[in-house]
């Protein structure tokens, strides 16, 4: 946990303690990133972010706020939200906490699978955890 | 002994209390005001957000507003009128109406109408970004809150009370025509006359700056009343209570001196 406090900037961050903004859809959210950091206009952002959604395979939750999403639907929000950032290295922050009713090991191995899906995805968790991504792993 | 130090330390620690808040207050103010000036401030992003705040702050109230001021108009002008009569002086009937409606109360209950709408919105809205870390998410993302969330909710509030109040103030000008010489169009010049007579420069410029201090109030006060709040969720109902209290407080203050500066 000491490793997560002292992440640097240039580390996007999937975690429970950064949430989506309640009053925007999932698209809102994400497009929020090419809009006030590389200065796209309103529809090219909604574009980049529409992409990220169906990269990731679930281009249906693109207008649902986060009170309507399941944990899986906010996950994946929250996971476009740090791709669309472009930065170096992805951390997961203690998945299970926000998916907790997902076989979460697996269902993040197959976000990561999915085409066109670069870079490296860090997964910080708790040690007792582990044996789930072992059975993840043995079941691929 | 003790009650007396008791109590001397409870006002040392409310006046401090104000400082802070006041010092809070007039430092987000300032970096507003110095973001304003900022020509990157200035994208589409940012408009597009501004525009949806006066639509939201204005335009989606504009038919309750605009019955609510005719209704309030309507009544005031006949109180002053049937008053006026019953001491002979008609002729001061329409200056009256002008000053008490359009110069004071109008602009003073769309202060009141947006801070209860839009204030107690705004106030409970940034706490809870506050308490459940979506302001930290933002800074995480490199979206700038200031520009995102508060910026245009500041120039929203301005803009909406400016343009609510000045529409108030015309509605009300055209029922007074209406209660002092009915449809004809005798009165036109004397009434248009009184107006002219009231409205030089300088009570207009008053009248738009009172507008503008009542909207950066009703705005401004909740936004960092919001920000105040410690992270945890019983504390949102305590954040808006004490927001729209400095915000009743700050309307109260600037319609006073706003009169004090006029008439004394």
């Amino acid at each position: 946990m000491a490793a997560i406090a002292v992440l640097p900037e240039d580390v996007a961050r999937v975690a429970l303690d950064l949430p989506l903004r309640a009053n925007l859809s999932a698209l809102e959210n994400i497009a929020l990133i090419p809009l006030y950091q590389r200065h796209y206009d309103a529809a090219e952002s909604t574009r980049q972010a529409q992409a990220m959604l169906d990269q990731l395979g679930h281009a249906g939750i693109a207008l649902l706020r986060d009170p309507d999403m399941t944990p899986a639907e906010r996950f994946v929000t929250q996971l476009a939200r740090a791709l669309i950032l472009k930065r170096p290295r992805l951390v997961i922050d203690r998945p299970g906490a926000m998916l907790y009713d997902e076989p979460y090991p697996a269902f993040i191995g197959q976000l990561a699978a999915r085409e066109d899906m670069t870079g490296t995805w860090e997964i910080y968790d708790f040690s007792w955890n582990q044996v789930l991504y072992n059975q993840a792993l043995d079941s691929e | 002994m003790n009650f007396l130090a008791a109590s001397i330390e409870s006002l040392g620690a409310k006046v401090v209390g104000w400082f802070t808040v006041g010092y809070a207050m007039f430092a987000f103010l300032a970096k507003a005001g110095l973001l304003l000036l900022d020509r990157t401030t200035w994208n589409r992003a940012t408009f597009d957000v501004v525009v949806k705040q006066v639509y939201f702050t204005a335009v989606q109230i504009l038919p309750v507003f605009l019955g609510y001021a005719l209704v309030i108009s309507w009544l005031i002008i006949t109180i002053i009128l049937s008053t006026a009569r019953d001491f002979g002086l008609t002729a001061f009937a329409s200056e009256m109406t002008i000053r008490v409606l359009v110069l004071e109360l109008l602009p003073f209950l769309t202060a009141l109408f947006v801070a209860l709408r839009s204030g107690s919105a705004i106030n409970t809205e940034v706490a809870l970004m506050q308490v459940n870390n979506e302001l930290d998410a933002l800074a995480h993302c490199k979206v700038p809150p200031m520009q995102f969330e508060f910026l245009p909710r500041l120039i929203g509030g301005v803009v909406s009370v400016v343009i609510l109040a000045g529409l108030a103030g015309l509605l009300a000008l055209l029922m007074g025509y209406l209660a002092i010489y009915g449809v004809s169009t005798a009165g036109f010049e004397p009434y248009t006359q009184t107006i002219a007579k009231i409205f030089d420069f300088k009570i207009m410029a008053g009248l738009i700056v009172k507008c503008a201090l009542f909207g950066l109030a009703v705005t401004l006060i909740p936004v960092t009343a919001g920000l105040e709040t410690p992270k945890k969720l019983f504390m949102v109902p305590v954040s808006v209570l004490r927001g729209m209290m400095r915000v009743f407080f700050a309307i109260v203050t600037i319609e006073v001196v706003s009169l004090a500066l006029k008439y004394i």
